[in-house]
């Protein structure tokens, strides 16, 4: 469109001088900005009042005691020397790492097994079935479903050791035994966290061109072939956002352990998370539970920056 | 993209405010009764189904006292620690109750740092107050003392006794056990109950708290894990109001952590070898809600419990007769131990002297009959007790209260200041030390005594 003149309405020319259609120019810009102001400042006041300031805040807690009761008292790096001889911490630390490992490489083999396994035909009502029953715990409240779970592994009167009883098996110790917990402990995240990352490889599948595979299966390739070389390298980008929230997610890990076991038996499912509510929650100490809390953010921040640096290798970009 | 008009921006951003405007007082809350007055602010661990239903006892309060307005404000929390913590936002908040309802779990922590002593109410009211003593076991006052002042006045409290299922008791031919009978006997008992029953019935059931927990256990096994000590002091009340008590104190202290008492691990390996026999259950997490509806359901031999209970077990649909209570059973020494519950007046209270007359009221029997009408806890007056439970309670009823008159040595369960952190040390650690193997005993034992230093400590 020309800028010296328009017609705003049809049969009737209206000339517009150059210099006039710069200041209307800048008028709808700034009044574009403002607009832009008004819709985002709730957005930006709330991130600021309720993320922002509190993050701040915690960081400068971390290096203060604090108990609620008494005034905060400056401490220095004190937290952060408990933080490293504390027993409870360190182990507390490596449960929730060891946790990720496990959590994070099951969640995306069963999520990306399952999202291949739905490509394959079938019919549509059934395809659109299994689509939502493995969506379907994600919505449910994670303490409602550990509490369930929580019957459902009760060692003597759970339905799980009386259907192993039925074959013979058991009864298994499932929350008293440091292994039991955690593979309990696993089990339930995975189950109820797996449908997101199965719905985001369901995106990334179908963005694979078909005839990619149309043209591999002419020159003779099979279907694992077809999996290692053509589905694993083009879901690679989806692979690695699903990887990053995976981690991010599972780092944080609080509700099923929480419920189903209290970190126990002794400290073998206490996670980073649990001891940042125990610390300021229970005990009160809330300078302690801060640079815990700082701890696993810097933690979080490093893992997500490793993984995209390693991208560069291992994803690959149609 | 669809667009919006400046009018009806503008129109959408007035209903907004308009609706705002309309819903103020709810969303500010000053629709709350009470809200921003000057009435007496009273906290109670318990939902606002529990805050309606002591509407009664508000009425009857100010019928006597027409000057104090009240607000009973109910602060849910998952167990005490939780509820503690959500007061000492309140604290923090600047906005905290005038009273508060404060069980064993919590008393020497509000003691400590947030309650008011009583003692000068107690003695100004002396004439009044000694008609409360006589009918309260001086146990249960005396668990309220801390370094020899008085923080609470008891209103309920529960011993752990060991509930028995009728029906597994006539299966294995069992008969009420002696008052004084023994571990050895306990573990005959379940042995029986075991034998004759099939399926997946469980003869003991506990589980992993500090009430009712392994502590009954190391009690009755004259220890615990923290040592038994006392303050002295506290003689100004034992004088006045108990005169021909001998030995009482100013309050239990629980400093010293004592895990690797020899009586402690053999306490765990009792316990152990009660588990590894497949007599008891491994001890499991939770505050028993589940364990009412198990053991109405007979698949539950015995369990310790108080007499909070029985209304419990009612409402599941038992009968008197289905079960019975009994005391715990002794190896040294047969010292039970119980939890109870009060209310305290808060230090930062500006109506202390109101707060001191809702005590009062609360403790009196009038006022006790309307805040408690079902048998869900034992009273801390004999008198009431025995109003609440002998036409509901089990056969051996007597044995809720009667457990403090047998055994005068019974004893709060060991809270100190840090109870939350000691009550998670040892929570954490018992299951390791009663379901490994019989050397993981000391060594689970060896990181409670850690845990509990660093908790005792406030590291």
């Amino acid at each position: 469109m020309s800028a010296t003149a328009s017609t705003l309405t049809p049969g009737r020319p209206v000339t517009v001088h150059p210099e006039r259609a710069t200041t209307f120019k800048d008028q709808n810009r700034r009044a574009q900005g403002r607009m832009a102001a008004w819709f985002l400042a709730p957005t930006v006041i709330g991130i600021t009042l309720f993320t922002l300031i509190p993050m701040a805040a915690s960081i400068v807690l971390a290096f203060f005691s604090w108990d609620i009761i008494s005034a905060p008292r400056f401490v220095g790096l004190r937290n952060f020397q408990t933080i490293a001889t504390n027993p409870t911490i360190r182990v507390s630390f490596l449960n929730t790492f060891g946790f990720v490992v496990v959590a994070v490489i099951l969640q995306l083999v069963v999520a990306l097994g399952l999202a291949v396994l739905l490509q394959t035909k079938m019919p549509g009502w059934l395809r659109g079935f299994l689509r939502s029953a493995f969506f379907f715990p994600l919505i449910l409240s994670a303490a409602s479903v550990s509490l369930i779970m929580s019957y459902l592994f009760n060692e003597d009167f759970g339905t799980v050791n009386k259907m192993l009883a039925l074959v013979g098996l058991g009864p298994v110790k499932w929350l008293t035994t440091a292994a039991g917990a955690m593979v309990v402990i696993v089990l339930v995240y995975v189950w109820q966290n797996f449908g997101f990352t199965f719905l985001l490889f369901i995106g990334g599948l179908s963005s694979i061109p078909t005839d990619v595979y149309e043209a591999s299966s002419i020159d003779g390739a099979s279907g694992w072939s077809q999996f290692v070389r053509i589905t694993l390298p083009l879901v690679s980008p989806t692979m690695l956002v699903a990887s990053v929230m995976a981690i991010i997610s599972a780092l944080q890990i609080f509700d099923q352990p929480y419920v189903l076991t209290r970190g126990g038996p002794g400290d073998a499912t206490r996670t980073a998370v649990m001891v940042i509510y125990q610390s300021a929650f229970t005990e009160l100490h809330f300078g302690l539970a801060a640079a815990i809390g700082l701890v696993l953010m810097v933690i979080i921040m490093l893992a997500t920056w490793a993984q995209f640096k390693l991208s560069r290798k291992f994803v690959f970009y149609m | 993209m669809p667009t919006l008009s400046r009018r009806a921006f503008i129109g959408l951003g007035g209903a907004a405010a308009v609706g705002t405007g309309l819903s103020w007082r709810r969303l500010s809350g000053l629709d709350i009764p009470g809200r921003n007055t000057n009435a007496l602010s009273i906290a109670i661990n318990g939902t606002a189904q529990d805050a309606a239903a002591n509407q009664g006892l508000i009425d009857a309060f100010n019928k006597v006292h027409p000057d104090i307005p009240v607000r009973i404000t109910p602060i849910q929390g998952a167990d005490w620690s939780d509820f503690f913590a959500k007061i000492l936002t309140l604290v923090a908040a600047g906005t905290a109750p005038d009273v508060v309802m404060v069980a064993t779990e919590g008393t020497q922590l509000f003691a400590d740092r947030l309650a008011y002593p009583l003692d000068e109410y107690v003695m100004r009211d002396k004439a009044d107050m000694q008609e409360f003593f006589d009918d309260v076991h001086p146990s249960l006052i005396e668990s309220f003392m801390y370094k020899g002042n008085l923080f609470q006045l008891p209103l309920s409290w529960n011993a752990a006794n060991i509930y028995m299922s009728s029906k597994a008791m006539q299966r294995a031919e069992l008969d009420y056990p002696a008052t004084d009978w023994t571990w050895d006997d306990f573990r005959s008992y379940i042995a029986s109950m075991r034998k004759s029953a099939t399926g997946s019935f469980r003869p003991f059931f506990w589980t992993n708290r500090l009430f009712g927990g392994v502590v009954p256990w190391l009690y009755t096994n004259n220890t615990n894990f923290i040592k038994p000590e006392r303050f002295s002091g506290g003689e100004w009340l034992w004088k006045q109001f108990y005169p021909r008590q001998t030995g009482r104190s100013g309050g239990f202290r629980w400093e010293q952590p004592n895990a690797e008492d020899p009586k402690v691990v053999d306490t765990f390996e009792y316990i152990q070898d009660l588990i590894a026999e497949n007599l008891a259950s491994s001890p499991v997490q939770g505050g028993g809600n589940e364990l009412v509806g198990r053991f109405s359901q007979g698949v539950i031999g015995m369990t310790p419990a108080g007499g909070y209970w029985v209304y419990g077990l009612q409402q599941a649909g038992m009968r008197r007769t289905d079960y019975d209570v009994a005391y715990f059973p002794r190896r040294t020494t047969q010292q039970q131990s119980f939890g109870a519950a009060g209310y305290a007046i808060m230090r930062s209270s500006k109506m202390k002297d109101a707060g001191w007359e809702w005590l009062k009221f609360c403790v009196s029997k009038d006022g006790m009959r309307i805040a408690q009408k079902h048998p869900d806890s034992s009273s801390a007056r004999r008198s009431y007790n025995t109003e609440l439970y002998q036409d509901a309670g089990p056969t051996h009823w007597q044995a809720f209260y009667d457990t403090l008159d047998k055994f005068p040595t019974t004893a709060p369960i060991p809270a100190p200041p840090q109870e939350a952190a000691v009550e998670t040390a040892l929570i954490k650690n018992v299951v390791n030390a009663v379901t490994g193997s019989r050397k993981n005993v000391k060594v689970a034992l060896g990181t409670l005594q850690r845990d509990l230093e660093l908790a005792l400590a406030g590291e």
